[in-house]
């Protein structure tokens, strides 16, 4: 056969297609285009990003094709795609690590925009739509971290039920929303898996539609110089004359080193998974294993860093209030200015906030990853009451002494060293605090610390304060306190319920974060 | 020469993916506990347990870390305990009541435990039975009058015994076992052996009448009630 009828016998069919979508003549403008000279390795990180997504769809529906949505199988799918499906550990790598890099290759890319102004006219679009898209992909990342339904799932999950329980008025509505009732269960996994497969990537797809069209439309901008500055009323046409002279076409002159880089980012992402793996599942849902230090993914490590730091009495408006206006100032970024000079050179003051957003995350970071936040989960089943505290304690002091830990104080309470960080070591409390004051503490809650009053009987308060009674340094101590004879007023003598629920039990992960 | 090129480069990325699967990143098995091996036992108990039973003058409740405990406590009654609860502060384990064991579970456990702590006794010895036994109240009194009430009558060194508050939190198994083992540790005697105005210890009626006339003091009969059912959606620790 001769050439002319081979290429014949490719084309016909090809010139058929185009004959019917215009696909070639709709696509040959998209990599024709001209794009600046100046535009050079600056510009990669937004296709590196692009490339990550892809990678994200393309082993997102394989794992869709294997993971089992269920609060009962999630778990095992996870350990059988990594221990049986051939190189399903690899997938469920890749998987996890794209998802990161995807985070970070996005801030870089918005760092850059940013660091340039390419944000200013007539890019005030693609900025906003590159915010929802960080929004969309955050949320993507959160909800796959629910997707492993592992310990750090749970942990997520809870401080998110805890972060919207705190919204006056319509609390418990939302977390009703958010976890499909009351408690993390398993209407809580089917509500993150259709968030996490169906709308969040659909609207991320959207959005990187939007994003790639208008990027076509205003053309990428140029390497900013200083003294040239964008005027709205003129840039549009000085920027068409300046890429009709000297632009170069997008493919292949930038295409290339947007190729190799996201090549590079693809050899480094199968080192990554390879070398370290895929992310969890950490602790396996059975009481009987000890617990791991539930910590979130890294793209949120600095969320928690942040909670851990915050002072407990403004807490709650601080983490209601800081993301809506974050958000705002990012989508406001445009419109504060969109005109002007856009070197970096020419805005010490940006370039001043862009440094100190960087280092805050990188510290608050550093703070989650060494922060003992969290409640130790086992802590009122695990961990001894101290010989010190139990030594001459009179008999209803000590069952003050089993009432803290059955009242799982402990998971956030030190006694000896040993306890959750969450609230203040007690191993003093007694030169801090008059009974009344314990009483009062135990009962109305506080701070971070919820309020037991009708969980604690009139028994168990007085036992428990009693106990706390005792607490002070062993030079002070007081062998022969009585116990404490406290006229408490208590309504409903309701008897606790049974700690069960959740902590060192996570075969009840589906248990709760609780109402007070 | 271009094809052997070629031809060498797929093979070589076939090995390459072949040999994928032996990289350092894959998962190790996870490595199954077995359970009723001793260090299932052992981190079933220090998770679980420990932070109310230790041993020694550590921990709130009696100490299981303990042979005097397990010379005296059978098996079945250990069962029955972790099983169903004890008294308003032992939490029920049972997978049926919302805890998180089988009932095979807790008695490979209870095994576990006697050959860790146990010193090779099957439990029922000691002279005494491991459970509480009805007893006579107005004997027991007397009971205290010789044998308790040094250390705690009102004002006495150990504190009181007879507290109501006290007494709805604790079982009258609980006493029991207060009284049978003590804690040595703490300065609390065992009666199941001899001390000095009692050569012999106390009888095991005696030790029935005291728990007896003890019992008169608490309000109401609730800490004799089993542990509640176990509703899932409480928890302390998580709340805001
Ligand atoms: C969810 C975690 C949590 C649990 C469970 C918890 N607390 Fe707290 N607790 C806190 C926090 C946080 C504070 C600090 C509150 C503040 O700063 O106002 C606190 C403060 C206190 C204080 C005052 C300490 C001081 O130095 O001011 C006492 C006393 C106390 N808790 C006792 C208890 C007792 C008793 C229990 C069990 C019945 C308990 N807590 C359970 C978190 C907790
Ligand atoms: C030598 C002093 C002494 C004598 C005699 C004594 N006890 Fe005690 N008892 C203690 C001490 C000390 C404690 C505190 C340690 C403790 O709470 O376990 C205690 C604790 C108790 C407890 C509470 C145990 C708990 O953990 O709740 C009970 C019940 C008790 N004794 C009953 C008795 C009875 C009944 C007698 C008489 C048969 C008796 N004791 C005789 C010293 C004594
Ligand atoms: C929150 C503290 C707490 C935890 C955790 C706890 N217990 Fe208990 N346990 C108690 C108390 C308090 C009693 C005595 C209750 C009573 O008699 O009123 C008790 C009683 C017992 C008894 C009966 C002792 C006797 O009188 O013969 C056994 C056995 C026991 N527990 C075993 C366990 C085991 C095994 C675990 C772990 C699976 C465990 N407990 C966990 C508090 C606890």
């Amino acid at each position: 056969m001769n050439r002319e009828a081979l290429i014949q016998i490719v084309k016909q069919p090809v010139q058929w297609i185009e004959d019917r979508t215009g696909v070639i003549a709709f696509s040959t403008p998209l990599l024709s285009h001209h794009v600046p000279r100046s535009a050079k390795w600056w510009y990669v990180f937004g296709s590196a990003t692009l490339m990550f997504f892809t990678i994200q769809i393309v082993t997102g529906v394989c794992l869709g094709t294997m993971y089992a949505p269920s609060a009962s199988n999630a778990w095992e799918s996870l350990r059988y795609i990594d221990e049986e499906i051939p190189l399903g550990w690899m997938l469920r790598a890749l998987h996890g690590w794209s998802s990161s890099a995807m985070v970070v290759m996005m801030a870089i890319h918005m760092l850059q925009v940013f660091m340039h102004g390419s944000f200013k006219f007539p890019r005030e679009l693609n900025w906003i739509t590159g915010v929802f898209l960080l929004l969309t992909v955050l949320a993507l990342a959160f909800t796959g971290q629910v997707m492993r339904w592992d310990q750090d799932a749970y942990w997520g999950l809870g401080i998110g039920a805890a972060i919207v329980d705190r919204v006056p008025v319509f609390g418990d509505q939302m977390r009703a929303l958010m976890l499909g009732g009351p408690i993390i269960g398993g209407e809580t996994l089917n509500r993150f898996f259709a968030l996490h497969v169906f709308i969040l990537p659909g609207a991320a797809i959207g959005l990187v539609g939007v994003h790639m069209t208008l990027i076509m439309k205003n053309g990428i901008s140029e390497m900013p110089k200083p003294g040239e500055i964008v005027v709205p009323s003129t840039y549009r046409k000085g920027f068409e004359e300046r890429m009709e002279k000297s632009g170069v076409p997008f493919f292949p002159d930038a295409a290339q080193r947007d190729m190799v880089f996201c090549g590079v980012c693809l050899i480094l992402l199968v080192f990554l998974a390879a070398y370290y793996g895929p992310f969890g599942p950490g602790g396996m849902p059975d009481p009987t294993l000890i617990n791991t230090n539930p910590r979130p993914d890294y793209p949120f490590m600095w969320i928690f860093g942040a909670v851990s730091l915050l002072p407990p009495a403004s807490e709650t408006a601080i983490m209601l209030i800081s993301p809506v206006v974050g958000i705002a100032i990012l989508v406001a970024v445009p419109f504060l200015s969109n005109s002007g000079e856009r070197a970096p050179s020419r805005r010490p003051g940006m370039m001043l906030l862009a440094v100190f957003v960087v280092m805050a995350i990188v510290a608050l970071t550093w703070e989650g990853v060494t922060s003992p936040w969290s409640p130790v989960m086992d802590g009122w089943s695990a961990l001894p009451t101290p010989t010190q505290f139990v030594k001459g304690r009179t008999p209803l002091q000590m069952q003050g002494a089993v009432v803290f830990q059955y009242a799982q104080c402990r998971n956030c309470h030190e006694l000896g060293g040993f306890g959750g960080k969450r609230g203040p070591a007690l191993d003093e409390i007694a030169t801090r605090m008059s009974p009344d004051q314990i009483v009062r503490q135990v009962q109305q809650g506080g701070g971070n610390m919820p309020a037991f009053g009708k969980n604690l009987n009139s028994a168990q308060m007085t036992a428990i304060v009693g106990f706390l009674s005792t607490l002070r340094p062993a030079n002070e101590a007081d062998s022969t306190i009585p116990g404490a004879q406290l006229p408490l007023p208590i309504k409903s003598p309701l008897v606790l319920e049974s700690p069960f629920t959740g902590t060192g039990v996570p075969a009840e992960i589906s248990a709760g974060v609780s109402s007070r | 020469m271009r094809l052997q090129i070629a031809t060498f480069l797929s093979c070589l990325s076939i090995l390459a993916f072949v040999g994928c699967d032996r990289m350092p990143g894959k998962p190790k098995e996870a490595t199954p506990v077995v359970i009723g091996s001793t260090a299932w036992t052992q981190s079933t108990f220090n998770t679980n347990c420990r932070g109310c039973h230790s041993q020694g003058a550590e921990g709130a409740a009696i100490p299981l870390i303990d042979a005097g405990y397990w010379k005296v406590a059978t098996d079945a009654q250990v069962i029955q305990v972790i099983a169903q609860g004890q008294g308003v502060l032992m939490p029920s384990y049972l997978d049926s009541n919302g805890g998180p064991m089988s009932s095979d579970q807790i008695a490979e456990f209870v095994k576990g435990m006697r050959t860790l702590w146990g010193a090779g006794v099957s439990g029922g010895q000691g002279g005494i039975s491991g459970t509480v036994v009805a007893g006579n109240a107005s004997a027991g009194s007397q009971v205290f009058a010789s044998a308790c009430a040094s250390c705690h009558a009102a004002g006495g060194s150990a504190g009181s015994v007879t507290d109501p508050m006290y007494l709805k939190l604790i079982s009258n198994q609980g006493l029991w076992s207060a009284i049978v083992y003590g804690r040595a540790a703490l300065g609390s005697p065992a009666w199941n052996q001899p001390m000095p105005q009692h050569p012999n210890g106390l009888t095991p009626t005696e030790v029935a009448d005291v728990v007896s006339w003890i019992a008169q003091s608490r309000p109401m009969s609730s800490a004799n009630a089993q542990v509640k059912s176990i509703p899932k959606d409480k928890n302390a620790s998580d709340s805001k």
